[in-house]
């Protein structure tokens, strides 16, 4: 069992609070994403976990075992730094045995696992090839089997394909994902890159000054965020504000200045009525409806497959919405809808 | 145009005072009279064998050898030591750690000279070969802190911090992952305290006593007794060996790089 538990681990440098106390599971097996901008305390969370800091208060549970007082060299982590961290005065095949060697692993064992690391990583052929002579997304792949040789409890990644060009960054995404299926083992992986969270991970933890605002599935983040920060950080987002009327608690309307009708949809927690909210309605669930809202369509983007356009409403009110090229109206006058059901009456995270 | 020409001439002219008059001495080294002028009237190596056929000059060389390989044994270990020291500071505590360190380079080496005699003296070493390689291993000392730091401040700290998560120790980490990388540094600390310790004057004419002279210590006294062109061998001699040192490091760096 290697499930990583967070019990109230927070960081403080000084008066400066790095992360307030979180409380953060990961189960067995799963790959979860810290997802946030850069000073959220992604990092600061990673790096408690691999031991290179020793957290302010709280506890670090992996598996049954207390390990907060473990040095990193005991903890049998594996973690791929965003810099790769390679030893450049060593080969590939060095650079990957360095853990092995370190537990003493007998020399013929060494070769094997070695060779069978570089191979799930497709770097066959490379064992002694020098370390400044690979490119980045081999030298990546070289950290990666660097840190899955062990056969590590917890695998931690810092922000890893940030080197990475962007198609082969989506590309390693991808295998990273695959070699996840194949093998499933714990992981954590930072990123501030939504697509990248998406694409690999059974579920995003979204952060945000230092504390988790957000678990989920993607689908959930993406469907039924906690409030706008969560929202505007996954995915394209129209984000009216307004005034709550009324709300049941799984429902909720919103009055906007100048719109005809309330907008209905779906209620996140911490709503009270009265109070300021924002109505999320995703580009992609805005159509053209007959009867609808009137609106002008004053921008269109094409985005290869996608054509985003910028409508204003009746109350100056701006939307975008998304459709299909090749599906999108033409003309300028339009009336639109959306499917009440797919929008979020969401707090307005300052 | 003629800007870059003035700036070239003036240049050339700088070059020409700072170089010629230690080149100066070379000529001197050849001269087949018994006094120094320049340039010599007559040419000879006469002088030369003198220097090598007199039990003195080659008991001083030998001595300077002696006292520079231990002072650099010595100063070497410290001086990465204290330089990785360093590299864990921060703040205050890293100035003025720092501000020590680098002291004996600061402080006028009469001082420390003077300073080190007194301890010496009452400690009985005068005279003895311990006294001339602490002296010139604290001399030293800076130059391979230095020399060793700015190699470290070039490694990516997330090495270390790979290794750890790796199982290493803190030895392992740093016989398999930092030495190797630091290595420069540190040889060429190393040869910045060899030449510092061979060509000391002012601790070692306090610390020799009669029976410890180095070479630089033989040349001040023969050139107070008679200023023979012997002399000016002794020192072509230093400033060969010098830069066949400093040279020598250029190569193995650009070999590495």
């Amino acid at each position: 069992m290697s499930a990583v538990r967070f019990a109230g681990i927070g960081k403080s440098f000084g008066a400066f609070t790095a992360l307030h106390p979180t409380d953060l599971d990961v189960a067995d097996g799963e790959f979860l994403t810290l997802l946030g901008p850069s000073g959220s305390g992604k990092t600061t969370l990673l790096n408690i976990c691999a031991g290179y800091l020793p957290p302010s208060r709280g506890r670090l549970l992996v598996g049954e075992r207390d390990v907060t007082a473990t040095p990193a060299r005991r903890r049998n982590m594996g973690m791929v730094f965003q810099s790769y961290a390679l030893f450049p005065h060593m080969d590939v095949h060095e650079n990957v045995a360095y853990g092995l060697r370190v537990r003493r692993v007998p020399a013929s064992e060494i070769a094997r696992r070695v060779a069978e690391a570089l191979r799930v990583v497709r770097l066959e052929g490379f064992a002694r090839r020098a370390i400044r002579a690979l490119s980045g997304g081999q030298q990546q792949r070289v950290a990666l089997a660097r840190a899955l040789v062990i056969e590590p409890d917890v695998l931690l990644m810092d922000e890893p394909l940030g080197a990475l060009d962007r198609q082969l960054r989506k590309e390693v995404q991808l295998e990273i994902r695959r070699m996840h299926l194949a093998r499933p083992r714990t992981t954590l992986y930072v990123t501030h890159d939504q697509e990248e969270a998406l694409v690999m991970s059974d579920r995003v933890a979204v952060m945000r000054a230092g504390s988790v605002v957000q678990v989920g599935t993607g689908r959930a983040l993406y469907d039924r965020p906690a409030d706008a920060f969560v929202a505007r950080f996954l995915g394209e987002s129209n984000l009216v504000a307004g005034t709550v009327a009324a709300t049941d608690g799984t429902t909720a309307t919103l009055t906007v200045p100048g719109l005809p009708h309330a907008i209905a949809g779906s209620a996140a927690s911490g709503l009270a009525a009265g109070a300021r909210a924002v109505a999320l309605i995703r580009p992609e669930t805005v159509r053209p409806e007959a009867g609808g809202l009137p609106a002008r369509i004053v921008e269109r983007v094409h985005l290869g497959e996608i054509v985003a356009l910028r409508l204003v409403l009746g109350n100056g009110l701006e939307l975008w919405c998304r459709r299909l090229a090749g599906t999108d109206p033409a003309g300028e006058g339009i009336e639109i809808g959306w499917d009440p059901a797919s929008v979020s009456i969401l707090p307005d995270a300052a | 145009m003629a800007g870059r020409v003035a700036l070239a001439a003036f240049a050339a002219l700088l070059a020409a005072f700072l170089v010629l008059p230690v080149l100066a001495v070379v000529p001197a080294a050849f001269s087949a009279r018994s006094f120094i002028r320049l340039p010599p009237e007559a040419w000879s190596v006469r002088w030369w064998g003198t220097f090598f056929g007199d039990p003195s000059w080659r008991r001083a060389l030998l001595k300077s050898v002696e006292v520079a390989v231990l002072a650099t044994l010595v100063a070497v270990p410290l001086g990465t030591a204290a330089a990785l020291g360093l590299a864990r500071l921060r703040g205050i505590v890293r100035r003025l750690a720092l501000a020590l360190f680098v002291g004996p380079v600061v402080v006028p080496v009469i001082v420390l000279a003077v300073a080190l005699y007194a301890v010496a003296r009452s400690a009985g070493l005068v005279g003895t070969t311990a006294a001339l390689v602490l002296g010139h291993a604290m001399l030293a000392l800076p130059y391979v802190a230095l020399n060793v730091g700015v190699s470290l401040a070039a490694l990516d700290p997330a090495l270390g911090r790979a290794a750890a998560g790796l199982g290493a120790s803190s030895w392992r980490l740093f016989r398999t992952v930092t030495l190797p990388l630091i290595l420069p540094g540190v040889v060429g600390g190393a040869v910045f305290a060899f030449v510092t310790s061979f060509d000391e004057v002012v601790l070692s004419v306090f610390l020799a006593g009669p029976s410890a002279k180095t070479l630089p210590v033989r040349i001040w006294e023969e050139i107070r007794v008679e200023y023979t062109p012997v002399v000016a061998v002794a020192a072509t001699f230093m400033m060969a060996l010098a830069i066949l040192a400093a040279a020598s490091f250029r190569l193995l760096r650009r070999r590495r790089a």
